[in-house]
C-alpha cells in the first residue's frame, strides 16, 4: 500500500513539473519573441519619418529615405502575385477539379509541397540561370518572376484545398443543369470559394514581400529611383540587407525603418487574409 | 436532320426532341490550359535542378569529389571546397533544432492541454503572425541586438574563466565578437520556433477528444496523457513537422547571412565563425570574381537542394501518410 | 416554470440500502449558465447492470460522465449536489481524481484504442498503478481480454496495432483495457451504438459476464437493450430523472405516465 501510495505520488509529481516545464517553455519562448518585436518597434519608429516615403535610398552618412525600393518592392510583388495567382488558381484547380487522383496527379501535389519550401535562394540562383545570365543583365522582371515562382506554390496549395472543401453537391447540382464543366468551375465552385481564394493569394503576397533572397542576384538593387522594369530595381528588404550590413548610421537607422514597415505590412495582410476567412466562416 | 436540330434549337422549341448539346469547345480548353499550369509547377522544379546542374557543372568537374571533402575556399586562388559550409548547414540547422523542438512541443502541449481557451486563442494567433514575420528581421535583431548582448555577457566571461586548452576551452575558443555557430543557431531557433509550434499545435488537435477522454477515463496524469497517448498518437505526423522545420533551417539564408561571421572554412568551435551554403551564396554571388567562382556557387546551391529535396520529400511523405 | 420545478418528484424505487454503491444525492450540472441536469438523485446496485435511458440530449451522458468527473477536463463545466462512492462524496475538491478514474472506468461511444499495440493496450492502465513481472502482466493481458470476450480472437496478433481491429473488436478491446485496472464501476457510453447488430450482441454476452463483480451503468438510447441487460432502469427527461427502479418493473409497470409513453414509442 505504501508502494502504491509512493507511486501515486510520483506520477502526479513527475505531471506537475511536467506541465510547470510547458508553462515555462511557452513563457520563454514567447518572451524572447515580445523582445524581438520591442527592438524592432523601437527602434524602427525611432529611423521613421515623413522622408522615408518621400526620399530615395541616401549614399554613405547623407539622409535620404525608402522611396525607390517601397515602389520596387510593390512593382515586383504586384507583378509576381498576377503570375502566381494565374497559374496558382489554374494549378490548383486541377488538383482538385480535373486530375488530383491520377499518379500523375500525386506526383504534381508531392513536387507542389517540396517546391513550397524550397531555399528561397534557390529560386534566385534558377531565374539568375534561366533569364539574368543569357540577357547579361540583372532586371526588375527576373526579381518579379522569381517572387512569382515563389507565392504559385502557395496558392496552388490553397487553392486546392479551399476548393475540396467546397461540397460535392454543387458540382453535380451544377452539372445537372447542364452547365459545362468550365462554366460549373468558373460560375458556382470558384465563386463559392472566392473569400478562401483570396486569403490564399494575400498569405502568398505576404510571403513574397518580405523575401530577400530571391532578389540579390535577379533585381539586384538600385539606388535611384526607376520604373524601367529591364534594369536593376530596389527592393526594400534587399536595401534592408544592404543598409543593415553598412558600419554607417543613417543607414542602419533606415534599414530599421524599413523592417518595421516590412513586419508591419506583412502582420497587417495576414490579419486581413485571416478576418476574410474567419468572416466567411460565420456565413 | 442534323438541320433539322440546330433549327429547332434556334427557334427555342424544347421538349419533344431536345437537341443534342452541342459539342462545347469550352471543356477541353479548359482541362488543357489547367493540366499546363499543373505541369508548369513540375517543369520548374525540374528547371531549378537542370539550372543548377548546368551551372555547377564547371566547379564539380573541375574539383570533383574533392569539392564535397576540401575544406579550402580560397577566391583569389581559385581553389574551391564545400565542406565547410556543408558542415555549417547540417551544423547549425541540428543545433536549431534541438533547441526549438522540445520548446515547440511544450508550447503546443501548453496550448492545446493547459491552457484556458480564453488565453489560448490569443496566444496561437500571435504564434501563427509571428511565424510569418521576414527572417530578415529575425536576421537584423540577431545582428544588432542579440550577437553584442551575447558577446559582452556570455562569451568573454566563458573565454576568460575556461583553460584554453581543456575541452571546454576549444569547445568555446573564437572572436568575442557574437558573431558565430552557436548565435546562428540561435537566430534560427527562434525563427523557426512559431512556424514549428503552430504546425505541433494543429497536430494536437487532430488527436480526436474521445481518445483523450479515454486516457483520463483510465487515471492517467496528464504528462501520461501526453506522453503515452497523444505524441504516440500523432507521431508520424511529428517527425514530418520535424523534417520541415530541419528544412527550413537548413535552406534559411537572411537570418543566417547576418550573424554567422561568414569565415569559410570547417568551424572550429561553437564560438567561431562559420558559413553556410545559402549565407555564402548570399554573400559572394554578385561579388564573385570569376565564372569557376560563379560555378561553385551554383554548385554549393546543388548541394543544398540536394539535402533540403531530400528531408522535405521524407517530411512530405510522412505528413501525407498522416493527413491532419 | 418554478412552480412546476419545485413540485417535480422523480419516482425512485431503490435497490436495498445495503447494496447501493453509488448514489447521486442532488446532483445539479452545468455548462457554463445553461444547467443540463436538475437534482438528480439516482441510487446504483452493487454487482449489476443499471441504464440509463432517454431522448437524444435529455442528460443522460451529462449524468455518466460526472460520475469520474470527465467535466473536470473542460474549463466551466461544473457540478453541485453529492456523488457517493462507497460513502464518499467525489464531487468535492480534495478527491484524487486520477485515483478516483482508477476506481471508476469509462467505455466511450465510439472505440478508442490508444496508438500501440493490442497488448500494450490493455497494459497501458495497469502500468500506471502497479509494477508488474511480464509474466503477471501477460497474465492480467489474458484475463482481461478473455473476459472482455476478445481473446480468442486476437490471442496470435497481441502485437498488431490495436487500430488494426475491427469496430466492434476495438470496444471489447476498450471494455478489456478498462476492466484491466479492476475498477468497481464501468461507465458505458452508448458503447454499441457504432457497433452492428453481432458485434452488439458480443458485447452484450460480455456484459453480462462482468456483472458479476463489477458494478456496470450503461447509457443506451436502445430501449431493447436497456430491457435485455439491465437490472435496473432510470429515465431521464430534460435533465430530469423522472422515473428509476427495476427494469421489469419500470418497462412493464411504469409509475409515470411519461414514462410509459416514452417506452410505448410515443415520443423520442
Amino acid at each position: 500500500m505504501a508502494l502504491a501510495l509512493s507511486r501515486a505520488t510520483r506520477r502526479k509529481l513527475a505531471s506537475q513539473v511536467f506541465v510547470a516545464v510547458c508553462i515555462g517553455a511557452a513563457a520563454l519562448a514567447l518572451l524572447a519573441l515580445s523582445l524581438i518585436m520591442f527592438s524592432l518597434f523601437t527602434k524602427g519608429f525611432g529611423g521613421m519619418n515623413l522622408m522615408v516615403f518621400t526620399a530615395d535610398t541616401p549614399g554613405p552618412d547623407s539622409a535620404g529615405g525608402l522611396r525607390n525600393a517601397i515602389v520596387g518592392s510593390v512593382i515586383m510583388c504586384a507583378l509576381a502575385m498576377m503570375l502566381a495567382v494565374v497559374i496558382g488558381v489554374l494549378a490548383g484547380t486541377w488538383l482538385s477539379e480535373i486530375g488530383g487522383n491520377s499518379p500523375y496527379g500525386h506526383v504534381v501535389r508531392f513536387l507542389n509541397d517540396v517546391l513550397l519550401s524550397a531555399p528561397s535562394i534557390l529560386i534566385g540562383l534558377f531565374i539568375y540561370e534561366l533569364l539574368v545570365r543569357p540577357m547579361h543583365g540583372f532586371s526588375a522582371w527576373a526579381g518579379a518572376i522569381a517572387l512569382g515562382i515563389l507565392a504559385t506554390p502557395i496558392v496552388t496549395r490553397t487553392t486546392e484545398d479551399i476548393l475540396n472543401l467546397q461540397p460535392n453537391a454543387l458540382r453535380e447540382a451544377g452539372m445537372a443543369l447542364g452547365a459545362s464543366q468550365w462554366v460549373t468551375v468558373r460560375k458556382i465552385i470558384w465563386k463559392a470559394a472566392g473569400a478562401g481564394l483570396l486569403t490564399g493569394g494575400l498569405l502568398g503576397f505576404a510571403r513574397i514581400s518580405g523575401e530577400t533572397a530571391p532578389l540579390l542576384f535577379t533585381a539586384l538593387n538600385n539606388q535611384f529611383f526607376s520604373l524601367n522594369m529591364n534594369q536593376p530595381m530596389a527592393s526594400l528588404p534587399g536595401v534592408i540587407f544592404q543598409f543593415a550590413m553598412s558600419p554607417f548610421d543613417t543607414w542602419q537607422e533606415l534599414a530599421w525603418a524599413g523592417a518595421l514597415l516590412i513586419t508591419v505590412t506583412v502582420l497587417a495582410i495576414n490579419i486581413l487574409g485571416r478576418w476574410i476567412a474567419r468572416d466567411t466562416d460565420h456565413k | 436532320m442534323a438541320f433539322n436540330v440546330t433549327q429547332a434549337a434556334k427557334n427555342g422549341i424544347a421538349g419533344v426532341s431536345a437537341p443534342l448539346p452541342k459539342k462545347d469547345l469550352a471543356d477541353p480548353i479548359f482541362r488543357a490550359v489547367a493540366f499546363s499550369a499543373a505541369t508548369l509547377l513540375l517543369i520548374t522544379l525540374g528547371g531549378l535542378l537542370v539550372s543548377l546542374v548546368i551551372g555547377g557543372w564547371p566547379a564539380l568537374s573541375t574539383f570533383g569529389l574533392g569539392f564535397f571533402t576540401s575544406t579550402t575556399w580560397n577566391p583569389a586562388t581559385e581553389v574551391f571546397g564545400a565542406a565547410g559550409p556543408i558542415v555549417g548547414t547540417l551544423l547549425t540547422a541540428v543545433i536549431a533544432l534541438a533547441f526549438a523542438l522540445p520548446i515547440a512541443i511544450c508550447i503546443a502541449v501548453f496550448l492545446t492541454q493547459f491552457c484556458p481557451k480564453i488565453i489560448a486563442q490569443p496566444i496561437s494567433t500571435a504564434i501563427e503572425l509571428l511565424a510569418g514575420i521576414p527572417s530578415i528581421v529575425y536576421g537584423m535583431w540577431g545582428l544588432f541586438v542579440f550577437a553584442p548582448w551575447f558577446a559582452k555577457t556570455i562569451q568573454l566571461p566563458l573565454l576568460l574563466s575556461v583553460d584554453p586548452d581543456s575541452l571546454w576551452g576549444k569547445l568555446f575558443a573564437g572572436v568575442p565578437n557574437g558573431a558565430n555557430i552557436l548565435t546562428a543557431s540561435t537566430i534560427l531557433a527562434i525563427m523557426i520556433l512559431p512556424y514549428m509550434a503552430a504546425v505541433f499545435r494543429e497536430l494536437f488537435r487532430s488527436v480526436p477528444p474521445q481518445v483523450r477522454e479515454a486516457a483520463f477515463g483510465l487515471g492517467c496524469t496528464p504528462f501520461e496523457v501526453v506522453s503515452s497517448v497523444l505524441i504516440p498518437y500523432v507521431q508520424k505526423g511529428m517527425i514530418g513537422v520535424i523534417m520541415l522545420g530541419f528544412g527550413r533551417a537548413l535552406g534559411e539564408t537572411m537570418a543566417v547571412t547576418f550573424i554567422i561571421g561568414n569565415a569559410h572554412g570547417f568551424p572550429e568551435s561553437l564560438f567561431a565563425s562559420g558559413s553556410t551554403l545559402a549565407s555564402t551564396i548570399a554573400n559572394e554571388f554578385t561579388e564573385a570574381t570569376g565564372d569557376l567562382h560563379t560555378s561553385a556557387l551554383i554548385a554549393l546551391g546543388l548541394v543544398l537542394f540536394m539535402i533540403t529535396f531530400g528531408v522535405l520529400a521524407m517530411a512530405r511523405a510522412l505528413l501525407s501518410s498522416q493527413r491532419y | 416554470m418554478s412552480d412546476t420545478e419545485t413540485e417535480f418528484k422523480s419516482v425512485i424505487t431503490p435497490p436495498p440500502a445495503d447494496q447501493i454503491v453509488l448514489e447521486t444525492r442532488h446532483l445539479n450540472f452545468f455548462y457554463g449558465t445553461h444547467q443540463s441536469l436538475f437534482d438528480v438523485s439516482i441510487p446504483v446496485k452493487r454487482n449489476g447492470i443499471t441504464a440509463l435511458i432517454g431522448p437524444s440530449g435529455c442528460g443522460k451522458s451529462t449524468l455518466l460522465r460526472t460520475m469520474n468527473r470527465m467535466y473536470d477536463l473542460y474549463p466551466g463545466q461544473r457540478a453541485e449536489g453529492e456523488i457517493l462512492i462507497d460513502g464518499e462524496n467525489v464531487i468535492g475538491p480534495k478527491i484524487d481524481v486520477t485515483a478516483l478514474r482508477a476506481k471508476v472506468g469509462m467505455v466511450f461511444q465510439k472505440p478508442t484504442p490508444f496508438p500501440m499495440s493490442i497488448y500494450d493496450n490493455v497494459a497501458f492502465g495497469v502500468k500506471l498503478y502497479h509494477k508488474k513481472s511480464k509474466a503477471e502482466m501477460d497474465e492480467v493481458v489474458e484475463t482481461s481480454l478473455r473476459r472482455a470476450a476478445l481473446w480468442d480472437e486476437v490471442k496470435d496478433k497481441l502485437n498488431k496495432s490495436g487500430l488494426s481491429l475491427s469496430g466492434g473488436q476495438q470496444q471489447r478491446l476498450c471494455v478489456a483495457r478498462g476492466i484491466a485496472v479492476e475498477p468497481e464501476i464501468l461507465l458505458l457510453d452508448e458503447p454499441a451504438s457504432a457497433l452492428d447488430p453481432i458485434s452488439t450482441a458480443k458485447l452484450e454476452d460480455t456484459l453480462e459476464e462482468l456483472k458479476r463483480d463489477i458494478t456496470i451503468i450503461i447509457v443506451t438510447h436502445n430501449l431493447q437493450q436497456a430491457a435485455r441487460l439491465s437490472d435496473y432502469t432510470g429515465f431521464m427527461y430534460l435533465g430530469k430523472l423522472i422515473e428509476f427502479g427495476p427494469t421489469e418493473t419500470l418497462f412493464v409497470n411504469p409509475k409515470c405516465e411519461k414514462t410509459s409513453d416514452y417506452i410505448g414509442g410515443r415520443f423520442g
